[in-house]
């Protein structure tokens, strides 16, 4: 007894010491600070020119944009720098009146060479935001003939503008400060970033977490209601969900497959419904399409061949709907008058694939490799693709998995050396300026390597939009486009996602709004 | 005893050179860290334009020489991802990294000892038998699915500890324990047959002949001789443990040098692959050297051994 | 990694480290687990009751037979895509028995070689290999698995490999040990006077005495490999779908882990036995053969 006494109380004295640290440890406290947890940060760069692909969730605290939107993506005079705008009658000259008494950080004036500034470094060599290309092009000049009007001038009459230079999109119209920038250099402003917007930049941590502080007081949020915002990476899912159990995050994106048990428990679950849109296509030659997928009657079968109701079932928990149109941005329908009717969705009718297949001269099926990865927002992108892949079994398709991860794929697909094979993507639903951006990246042969459709009619229409400036015509164009992709089968659209975020039972009403990687956080933290 | 040091460090560096070249080499190997740095519609120009900003269009030589030269001053470069110098980047995460591996080391050897010593002590009964297979538990389950389960059930229901981040002692816990588990057994193993040798050893023999009590014979003189080896192997788990983390430091939402390396290899960012691979071998190099100058010490011979 | 103190142990302390354990009864309970795993890994086309890669969507996440809503069509339930699990462990038996054995086979083979040659050349060649040892060991095993499969794409050889190039400098540090103890001793000063060249000495009288010392550590190593390779999956660099391996089903089904447990408990249950299996065994058979291993 006394041997085993000895060897127990070390024991004891480690468990006693467990007990201690776990009724210390902290259990849910009442925060002033927001949090939010994310799976992604994306490319986690602070300097709104060099993110690629970015997001803005914290961006659009940190810096104000030329002009604003409203949660659904509208240009608003309330949301932005810029609180009126007009154009000259040939659409070639844009002025922009910029609101009074705005400040950086830094404590520096906002004035219209900040905003010059801003575009031409976004329009820059060393830019990599996603639509400098086109405005590259398209801007002639920029002038601030005072301190509170912007013009900028084009080469060539567009619509295009306010949108591109708003928050929709993507970052070219954030306002940096042309001082700090100057003084300091771009080093140092990518890593204590300045700009104009609610909050200010506190800290960063890359791979964990970046943290910001409220300004006092700002003309978009009023006195904030948190005096401080911290965005954490976790990008485990089981972890976010136990950090917002325990009341140590306020806000978390989670995925579709446990949306049913958080909301048993009571936590609110926001949707951006139809946040992305899941489509799948073919990879191009170097000369465009190859043989099977050349023939339409194969598109057409391998897009019958999907039961689309059931995928949105089973991989996406419900949290998805059925899509008709390839690249079928659906945010930007209502502005272009586009109708999805109901012979526009595809049936799931197996036996009339094999039938289109035999007609084809396949009957006896043909090889496909199908690409399988995950991507940010898409955890579920793997059993997409094993799904896919088995419906195209069914009818006689003899499909090759291949896992990659999205870079190497994206590489492929660009470098064209994959002709035929299936790769897809989560596209981010957008306004109609946006679908055209997109359309004009992914539909449009011209030396674009990410052309997926290869089809010269839908390249005509998609340049006649870029010149147009009535509003009409461009309706009709974009409405062609959308019917001609869908007619054509030039591509598989799978479903339109809806992206569920879980919030903490105190939190409040939120409008995550329909805007592309941005949350309009702004809503949750206003004093207004 | 210096030379024997001086020998071993002249290693050591031998082969850190060697894994430079081999990591630099692997690096490049994953693709093109330009087709995610880059937007959908950059063009040829865009691409030749950046790789000429970012340095990758050198020879690969005079790319592998610049990378040495400033790799050992500590200057590894600027993350082509964060674009921010990727000595600070590992300035951020390694203390970390350092502090969970010690807690686990430090959970480690809080169960290896009860564990180890009721082994010893209790030989051949079902004690030992069940000590014997909750160490070598720890090795037989997936890490991740642990940290999983622990987070979940520990942290998500019962909200007893914390389930990521640093906020304080109690966040060390799960990932700690989840890490430490994993060499619980080799350290077990080892107290065990170390007591078992003193134990039957004549000193021991001698203090129950002279009517010593049984319960201070065991703590006071065997645990003292077990202590060496454990030691010793204890800095080898730990730079393990540094090295290893990658699934805890992911499930736990944990900076530090592995999220790190994953992070780099995922968008082949090529400095930070690089770093973080160098950095893992410089601890390992310096940890075994230590544990090696240690047994030379203690046991001369080994100084003379080729 | 270290100059292995065991190697100049004197023979007489290890001796009396554990005279209780020799002739220990033999390890039924691991060396029954593994029988049957293989058995089950050899035998299953025949065992299996379903097609392992057979996805049906309506069906999945059933539970399995004595659950509500369970069926004898899917004993131990279904996976996120319909497939049944039980014939999909029966499978990944085949997958991950593979993966570890094979592995470590590699491993073996080519860390005993270097080592034997070390230990018996000395010298130069002796330096030459230990650096290349020395740098392998600091090489993080799943940054490795990572990169490769980054760069050429996970599959099942790449993850063999990946884990074979770094396994195998363990081997050669621990037959180096030993070939220099043994290289000390008569027999070899001996063979040599005999005018036995350099490949009689190694593979007749040194490699004989150290297989002891292999079989342990081959046996403790195949559970390790099993383990990684989980890992790896979970990090998305395992052995890649639709093929059935126990850690990638574990890594599937994390995320329903309370609502479908069955997807991630059967294979976690499958790994815990098998690699509990190895590992007792490998420490019996450490202790049998030679107690001076206990580093090991």
């Amino acid at each position: 007894m006394k041997r085993a006494r000895g060897v127990v109380s070390p024991f004891l004295l480690v468990l006693v010491l467990i007990g201690m640290v776990m009724v210390g440890s902290g259990w849910a406290q009442a925060k002033p600070e927001l949090t939010v947890a994310l799976s992604s940060f994306s490319t986690e760069v602070l300097d709104p020119a060099l993110g690629g692909h970015i997001v803005k969730y914290y961006l659009s605290l940190m810096f104000d944009y030329l002009v604003g939107t409203t949660p659904d993506g509208q240009p608003s005079r309330d949301g932005g720098l810029a609180n009126r705008w007009e154009n000259s009658s040939d659409y070639k000259r844009w002025t922009f009146h910029l609101r009074k008494g705005v400040k950086f950080h830094t404590g520096d004036d906002v004035t219209s060479e900040d905003v010059k500034f801003s575009l031409q470094r976004a329009i820059g060599k060393r830019s990599t935001t996603g639509y400098a290309g086109p405005l590259r092009t398209l801007i002639q000049d920029i002038e601030t003939p005072a301190p509170d009007r912007v013009v900028i001038v084009t080469k060539e009459p567009t619509l295009i503008i306010p949108t591109y230079l708003s928050r929709s999109l993507s970052t070219e119209g954030m306002v940096l400060p042309k001082k700090y920038i100057e003084a300091n250099g771009d080093d140092v402003f990518a890593r204590k970033p300045v700009g104009s917007g609610p909050y200010k930049f506190v800290e960063q941590v890359t791979g964990s977490h970046i943290r910001l502080a409220a300004m006092d007081s700002h003309w978009r949020i009023g006195t904030s209601k948190h005096k401080s915002i911290l965005f954490r990476l976790v990008p485990e899912e089981t972890t976010r969900i136990a950090l917002l159990r325990r009341g140590e995050v306020d806000v978390a994106d989670v995925s579709r497959e446990r949306v049913r048990e958080l909301e048993r428990e009571g936590f609110p679950v926001h949707f951006r419904r139809d946040e992305a849109i899941l489509s799948m296509w073919w990879v191009l030659g170097p000369d465009g399409r190859t043989p099977p997928t050349k023939d339409k009657r194969v598109r057409e079968a391998m897009n019958l061949a999907l039961d689309r109701a059931e995928i949105a079932a089973a991989i996406f928990a419900g949290k998805a709907d059925p899509a008709a149109v390839p690249l079928g941005l659906s945010w930007s329908f209502k502005d272009v008058g586009f109708k999805v009717t109901p012979e526009m969705a595809y049936p799931y009718d197996p036996a009339r694939a094999k039938k289109l297949l035999a007609d084809a001269g396949l009957a006896s099926g043909f090889n496909l490799d199908v690409y399988a990865y995950q991507l940010p927002g898409l955890p579920e992108g793997k059993a997409l693709a094993e799904a896919v892949a088995g419906y195209w079994e069914k009818i006689g398709i003899k499909t090759r998995l291949i896992p990659v991860d999205y870079p190497a794929f994206r590489k492929l697909w660009v470098d064209r050396q994959i002709p035929g094979a299936v790769g897809y993507y989560n596209i981010a639903n957008r306004d109609w300026i946006g679908a055209y951006a997109l359309l004009e990246k992914m539909a449009y042969s011209p030396s674009k390597p990410n052309d997926t459709a290869n089809d010269p009619e839908i390249d005509g229409m998609i340049a006649q939009v870029m010149r147009q400036t009535d509003k009409e015509k461009i309706n009709a164009l974009m409405r062609n486009i959308f019917s001609r992709l869908r007619n054509e089968h030039s591509g598989v659209p799978v479903v339109y996602l809806h992206s569920p975020y879980a919030t903490s039972k105190t939190l409040g009403k939120w409008n995550p709004g329909t805007v592309m990687y941005d949350l309009f956080i702004d809503q949750l933290v206003s004093g207004k | 005893m210096l030379r024997f040091i001086g020998a071993r460090l002249l290693q050591s560096l031998v082969a850190l050179a060697i894994i430079s070249v081999v990591v630099f080499v692997l690096a490049r190997t994953t693709g093109d860290p330009l087709y995610l740095i880059l937007p959908m519609s950059a063009t040829q120009e865009d691409f030749a334009n950046a790789r000429q900003y970012l340095g990758l269009d050198r020879p690969y030589v005079e790319q592998y020489l610049s990378f040495v030269g400033r790799a050992v001053i500590g200057d590894f470069g600027t993350s082509l991802r964060a674009r921010r110098p990727v000595s600070e980047l590992i300035r951020e995460r390694l203390p970390n990294s350092l502090k969970l591996a010690a807690f686990a080391m430090g959970v480690s050897l809080a169960m290896a000892f009860p564990l180890g010593v009721m082994a010893a002590v209790r030989k051949g009964t079902g004690l030992d038998r069940a000590a014997q297979i909750i160490s070598v538990l720890g090795q037989s389950l997936p890490t991740f699915w642990v940290a999983i389960l622990l987070v979940e059930f520990v942290a998500g229901r019962l909200q007893w500890l914390p389930a990521a981040g640093l906020e304080g002692f109690s966040s060390y816990v799960l990932p700690g324990f989840t890490l430490g588990w994993f060499v619980v057994a080799g350290l077990m193993r080892l107290l065990r047959s170390s007591m078992l040798e003193v134990l039957d050893s004549e000193y021991v023999k001698l203090a129950r002949v002279k009517g010593v009590v049984e319960h201070r014979v065991i703590w006071l003189h065997a645990l003292k001789n077990a202590l060496i080896p454990v030691v010793t192997f204890a800095g080898i788990y730990f730079a393990i443990l540094v090295t290893t983390a990658i699934v805890v430091e992911t499930v736990f939402a944990w900076p530090g040098l592995g999220r790190l390396a994953y992070e780099g290899i995922s968008s082949r960012d090529f400095p930070v692959i690089q770093a973080v691979v160098l950095t893992t071998a410089a601890i390992v190099a310096v940890v075994n050297l230590c544990v090696d100058c240690l047994y030379a010490f203690i046991d001369p011979r080994i100084r003379y051994a080729r | 990694m270290l100059a292995e103190p065991g190697a100049l142990a004197l023979p007489e302390v290890a001796a009396a480290a554990d005279p209780a354990s020799r002739g220990r009864r033999l390890p039924v309970f691991s060396l029954g687990i593994i029988g049957l795993f293989m058995l089950v890994a050899v035998l299953a086309p025949i065992l299996s009751p379903a097609d392992p890669f057979e996805q049906s969507l309506r069906n999945r996440f059933k539970p399995p037979v004595w659950e509500e809503g369970g069926s004898w069509k899917f004993p131990l339930g279904t996976d996120r895509l319909g497939r049944d699990m039980l014939s999909r462990i029966i499978w990944g038996s085949r997958v991950s028995l593979a993966a570890g054995v094979l592995t470590v086979l590699l491993a073996s083979a080519f860390g005993a070689a270097v080592g034997l040659a070390a230990g018996y050349y000395g010298g130069r060649v002796d330096a030459a290999l230990m650096r290349m040892t020395d740098a392998t060991m600091s090489f993080p095993v799943i940054l490795l698995a990572l990169i490769l499969a980054v760069t050429v794409g996970p599959s099942f050889t790449n993850v063999v490999v990946a884990i074979a190039v770094i396994l195998w400098a363990r081997y050669a540090r621990v037959i180096r040990g030993q070939v220099l103890t043994l290289m000390q001793l008569d027999f070899v000063a001996q063979a040599r006077i005999a005018g036995a060249g350099a490949w009689r000495i190694i593979t007749r009288h040194l490699l004989p005495n150290t297989l002891g010392t292999l079989l342990v550590l081959v046996t403790l190593q195949i559970g390790y490999v099993i383990i990684v390779e989980a890992s790896l999956s979970f990090l998305g660099a395992g052995i890649p779908p639709p093929t059935p391996a126990w850690g990638s089903m574990i890594a599937e089904g994390r995320d329903v882990v309370t609502r479908a447990w069955w997807v991630s408990l059967f294979p976690g249950l499958a790994i815990l036995l098998v690699v509990l299996a190895f590992n007792l065994l490998g420490d019996w058979l450490r202790d049998t053969f030679d107690p001076k291993l206990r580093q090991l």
